[in-house]
């Protein structure tokens, strides 16, 4: 379930398929531009695409002036619609391959070309970025969420490895990356509420390689977290216990 | 708050009670039935579910509707039962109230970017076309 320094792609190596990187973005004027350069950088064969949900700040314009595709959502519809945006337009679009990391720049880049690896070479349909992953030495000056945080992060993961049998480091993490067949699997249904769990749920039930790697996460550069009120935790444990009620479906037509 | 409890007497019958934890967990488990056929967002979901299980909650504890009753200023927890029902329906109808009018002024404005999104610019005009007087139709001089 681990990968390390093993897969490390050279930058003159390109993926095998067409690759879409994406970046959902709610009022991220200050750090979008920075990812979105940082990106085209590091992967320069990869199209960028920054799902602007609804925001009331620049960050459409600052976007697509730093040189990624831009969908504006015309209201904030929250992460997981985003996230479903990303993922429709990797299945429209005909990608073989896709990720997608935060916009605010918690994620390095690096991090990401890692994560990408494993799916372009076919070691997992899905890779999960892990914050805790107990291989994973975070450096300091890294990443360091607070306690409410962490206890709800465990909390979630216990549920998961309970509903789901298979155990997972980092269920909320911001940073993945899809084949073909994840893709069509997410494009389908993406969950606005909690849909990074759902999708997990989803994933193991119709039977996805899953690989878990350890990533590094920088601290926020500028925003702040969307993840707090209390009933937050209530919609939760709705969403995964309702989620180990449903059985697979085994879909895989495309939509 | 015993002494007025003891004051309004528990009127509800072993039947009633049975009936309304029955209907109370139907509903609940119907509530849960609708998310796993993803037929109700989760989102939607949270006042029905304080409902169906504030149900069961007073069919087997009336102790909390005499409650409910004396805060109500009633004698009767028939009548508490039934306040706090309508409340629960009242508050869920509201919700959904509000929800309606923002889903209605945002398909307005999805026809709304569609229609832009979807507007052809004008047709090139040839310079033929151009030279020639344009038939007017419907336009004012």
């Amino acid at each position: 379930m681990t990968v390390q320094e093993s897969s490390e792609i050279t930058p003159e190596r390109q993926p095998p398929g067409r690759t879409l990187v994406f970046m959902p973005a709610f009022n991220e004027e200050f750090t979008v531009a920075e990812v979105v350069r940082s990106v085209r950088a590091e992967l320069p064969a990869v199209d960028v695409l920054v799902i602007d949900d609804g925001s009331s700040d620049g960050t459409a314009h600052v976007a697509r002036r730093a040189g990624a595709r831009v969908a504006s959502l015309p209201f904030n519809q929250g992460l997981g619609a985003a996230l479903h945006t990303g993922y429709l337009v990797a299945l429209r679009g005909g990608y073989d391959y896709c990720a997608h990391l935060d916009a605010d720049g918690q994620h390095p880049v690096g991090e990401l070309r890692r994560l990408l690896a494993t799916v372009w070479e076919e070691r997992c349909d899905l890779a999960l970025g892990s914050r805790y992953h107990p291989d994973g030495t975070p450096p300091a000056g890294g990443y360091q969420p607070t306690l409410a945080r962490r206890i709800g992060i465990s909390l979630f993961r216990r549920l998961l490895t309970l509903t789901c049998g298979t155990s997972f480091t980092d269920t909320t993490s911001g940073l993945r990356a899809a084949n073909r067949r994840a893709i069509a699997l997410f494009a389908h249904r993406y969950q606005p509420d909690f849909g990074e769990l759902e999708s997990l749920q989803r994933s193991v039930r119709e039977g996805l390689r899953i690989m878990e790697v350890p990533v590094r996460m920088l601290p926020r550069i500028a925003g702040s977290s969307k993840i707090t009120a209390p009933h937050f935790v209530f919609k939760g444990l709705l969403v995964v216990f309702v989620g180990a009620l449903r059985r697979a479906e085994h879909q895989e037509r495309p939509c | 708050m015993l002494a007025a409890v003891s004051q309004t007497s528990v009127h509800l019958t072993l039947q009633s009670r049975v009936l309304a934890a029955l209907l109370g967990l139907g509903f609940t488990i119907a509530i849960l039935e609708l998310i796993r056929r993803h037929k109700l967002q989760e989102r939607y979901t949270a006042l029905w579910l304080l409902v169906g299980i504030g149900l069961v909650l007073c069919a087997v504890f009336p102790q909390l509707l005499a409650v409910a009753a004396d805060a109500l200023g009633v004698r009767d927890t028939n009548v508490a039962l039934f306040a706090v029902l309508i409340g629960g329906l009242v508050l869920v109808v509201l919700h959904l109230t509000v929800v309606v009018s923002k889903q209605s002024e945002q398909i307005t404005r999805l026809a709304q970017e569609l229609a832009i999104a979807r507007a052809e610019p004008p047709p090139a005009v040839e310079e033929e076309e151009l030279a020639a007087p344009q038939p007017r139709v419907g336009i004012m001089p």
